[in-house]
């Protein structure tokens, strides 16, 4: 993209983001230490779906931004070791449409990527397991499975 | 030198015979012929170049009973991609831009297109993303809002595929730029909008790309002409651009550029008749790095099962995707397509299809095996015999230079005697060359020749012990005849005047000449035939199945060898084997 489009655009998401946005989810540019605003980093958090083992957790995600947004994706990450089947040991999440390959297009918002992941946290892709333990209980064990989703949820309560 | 100058002429003679024909798909007419296998009118095409062939001395040992290829040289490449395409665009009353977008989709292949299009156009159209109809229309309003940098515009100020969705010219040249950018997946570019398919073709890149983004896109798009198409390869030679369209099929597997380098149309290597592409690969990676880099190799990369580039793996998922445009998806445990993967096949680390391999105890073990005999004086034995071999062809083919450039007109005067009594001279050092490439892919072959494999000592013990007496007989022939042509003709070019028994001299090199040609065309033709027994009996206990089209030399001395030159592409072949070899 031409210069600067990355932070115009995010200026713009996160105009329309304040304007309307899902209930129970939070995105906000990063507040560096002086008081400036980092658009290129943005502390999102995901409310677990309700009537789903998820419901109840308020799932933390940053998403860093490059210089070439919105031509390539953002990086999505929950913390380190973050239990489910498509999230890498490191958190990062693995996601057809924030794959640069496979479904990025620029004109995906920040609003799809996160309500992407919200679907994701209750649908896992078992084709496109990320980390061993999440994987292999999910397939093989689906009681202990959901122990493990219901304790992250308690892990992970509504901040205020 | 000569002799190769013959051979490319030969192949020139074959695209002028070919255009000149009033063939409805001249071009095309190579797949026409293919398809339906119509010998007697090839024949009565090639007839001609097979007899010359014969006579051509440069032939020697891998002589080639007819040329199945075309040397093809950028104007060359340009020419036949815009007739593919103006083809395509006639047939179907399409534009240019479209049948651009169809063939690349369609890997360059015209009658596939043709096909697929009569068959079911709305399911081609879909699945290329050439729309008809736009599905979004704003030529109405007076403003819209892009889809990227969400400004409202002008409407003067959007640009939109086919599909009709509207984004600012600005984030149009940033998408584009950035895929083009990225490598020649920008071919294969699509709408910004999620999950809209529309193509972006080269008339988009032409309105909104800058001049250096244009040119590249061009460049990909030539390359991709060679690179995407099952019958066409880029010459290996450094600094060579021309390439090999082998679409015309039969003929030997060793083409010969242009640039006079020879190489195996298969693996492009240089020509390693009568050794197979697998052990040569093996070989080549082995020698290409230092033995750390071979195990790491080993290691963490595999070569995709479709296009063969190399592919490390740097996270953690087992569902690789190829870079487009191969864009291929598999399974790096067992190496087949992730379609047939699922939750049946055990999904992730516990891929069942490579569990059972595993009990089976067949993957990896090329890998194990390779380990094991991984012993150093083994390796150092034939590496120093293949290398000095390759050494001494490189020598010999400056000494062949030189000889024709320099000495053979003073031998003329020193010796008065004509041009064409000399010719044996050329031969004598051609047949050098070629005796020295084929005795280098001896020693890898040698190499792999296996050890411990119980079942198939016995066997092999025979089959080196007679590979062993042709090997020997070829090689003092090859030893004694170098010396001659290198050694004694000195003599005679510094001598003072006429040598009296320089007629004698001409005698014994033709003849050693001729001695050293038939020996080695049966120690290539034990080897070849050894490779077939050994494969077949392999085969029979191990019941796999084995391409017909396996990238060995295919024609061997017992007539046409491959028999059926249909669809059947030799790297297809490879790459069934490839998957075989992990399966068995």
């Amino acid at each position: 993209m031409s210069d600067g489009i990355a932070r115009s655009r995010l200026a713009e998401e996160r105009k329309a983001w304040r304007k309307n946005h899902p209930h129970g989810f939070v995105a906000k540019p990063e507040t560096r230490a002086d008081g400036s605003v980092d658009l290129m980093v943005w502390h999102c958090v995901i409310p677990g779906k309700n009537g789903t083992d998820w419901e109840g957790g308020y799932f933390p995600l940053t998403l860093n931004f490059s210089e070439e947004y919105p031509s390539k994706p953002p990086k999505c990450k929950f913390p380190n070791g973050f239990f489910h089947p498509n999230v890498y040991p490191s958190g990062i999440v693995c996601l057809s449409i924030l794959s640069e390959r496979r479904g990025w297009r620029p004109s995906i918002t920040v609003k799809q990527i996160l309500v992407g992941i919200q679907d994701l946290l209750d649908q896992p892709n078992a084709t496109d397991a990320a980390q061993t333990e999440g994987h292999q209980l999910y397939v093989s064990n689906p009681n202990e499975y959901r122990k493990r989703v219901q304790q992250q949820v308690l892990q992970y309560p509504q901040s205020l | 030198m000569v002799s190769e100058d013959n051979v490319i002429e030969d192949s020139v003679s074959v695209e002028d015979d070919f255009d000149g024909d009033d063939y409805e798909y001249d071009d095309g007419g190579d797949d026409y012929d293919d398809d339906y296998g119509d010998a007697g009118d090839d024949d009565d095409d090639y007839g001609l170049v097979e007899d010359d062939d014969v006579d051509d001395p440069g032939a020697m040992v891998s002589r080639r009973p007819k040329l199945g290829y075309t040397v093809l040289q950028e104007a060359d490449i340009k020419q036949r991609q815009e007739d593919d395409i103006s083809k395509v665009s006639t047939v179907l009353s399409l534009s240019q831009v479209e049948a651009t977008i169809l063939l690349r989709h369609y890997n360059w292949n015209v009658n596939e297109v043709h096909d697929e299009w009569f068959s079911d156009e709305e399911r081609v159209r879909k699945s290329v993303g050439l729309f008809e109809r736009q599905v979004v229309d704003v030529s109405d309003a007076s403003e819209f809002t892009c889809g990227i940098c969400f400004d409202l515009l002008p409407c003067d100020n959007f640009a939109s595929a086919s599909c009709g969705h509207p984004f600012c010219q600005e984030c149009w040249q940033g998408y584009i730029c950035t895929s083009i950018n990225d490598g020649p997946g920008c071919l294969l570019l699509r709408c910004p909008e999620p999950s809209c398919k529309a193509a972006v073709g080269p008339d988009m890149i032409d309105k909104l790309a800058p001049c250096e983004e244009k040119e590249k896109y061009s460049q990909f798009l030539l390359r991709s002409y060679i690179e995407d198409n099952r019958e066409a390869k880029w010459c290996p030679a450094p600094g060579c651009e021309n390439a090999v369209n082998f679409a015309v099929g039969g003929g030997d597997f060793d083409v010969t550029c242009l640039c006079s380098y020879r190489f195996c149309r298969n693996c492009t290597v240089e020509a390693h008749r009568p050794v197979d592409c697998e052990t040569v690969t093996k070989w080549m990676l082995k020698n290409s790095v230092d033995g750390e880099n071979v195990n790491w190799i080993l290691h963490h990369s595999k070569t995709c099962p479709k296009c063969k580039r190399p592919i490390e793996k740097n996270q953690g998922c087992m569902h690789m995707t190829c870079t487009p445009p191969c864009s291929y998806e598999f399974c790096w445990l067992c190496l087949r397509a992730w379609s047939s993967h699922g939750l049946a096949t055990g999904g992730f680390y516990s891929c069942n299809v490579y569990e059972a391999e595993m009990q089976k105890g067949n993957v990896d073990a090329a890998m194990r095996r390779e380990m094991a005999k991984n012993s150093f004086e083994k390796y150092t034995h034939y590496y120093e015999r293949w290398a000095s071999n390759q050494s001494s062809r490189e020598k010999a083919l400056e000494d062949l230079n030189r000889m024709e450039s320099e000495n053979m007109e003073k031998l003329c005067n020193v010796q008065c005697t004509t041009m064409s009594q000399l010719k044996c001279i050329t031969e004598a050092w051609l047949q050098i060359v070629e005796c020295r490439r084929v005795l280098k892919w001896t020693y890898a072959y040698g190499y792999y020749l296996p050890e411990h494999e119980k079942t198939k000592t016995q066997f092999f013990e025979y089959l080196q012990g007679i590979h062993f007496f042709f090997f020997l007989k070829a090689e003092a022939g090859l030893e004694r005849l170098h010396r001659c042509a290198e050694k004694e003709l000195d003599k005679y070019v510094t001598a003072d005047g006429p040598s009296s028994d320089f007629d004698d001299f001409r005698t014994k090199l033709t003849g050693l000449t001729s001695v050293t040609k038939t020996y080695f065309e049966n120690l290539v033709r034990a080897l070849e035939n050894g490779l077939e027994d050994v494969n077949s009996t392999a085969c029979n206990k191990t019941v796999s199945p084995r391409s017909p089209a396996s990238p060995r030399s295919p024609t061997g001395r017992n007539g046409k060898g491959r028999g059926s030159r249909g669809k059947e592409s030799p790297r297809a072949g490879g790459a069934s084997k490839n998957v075989d070899d992990t399966s068995k």
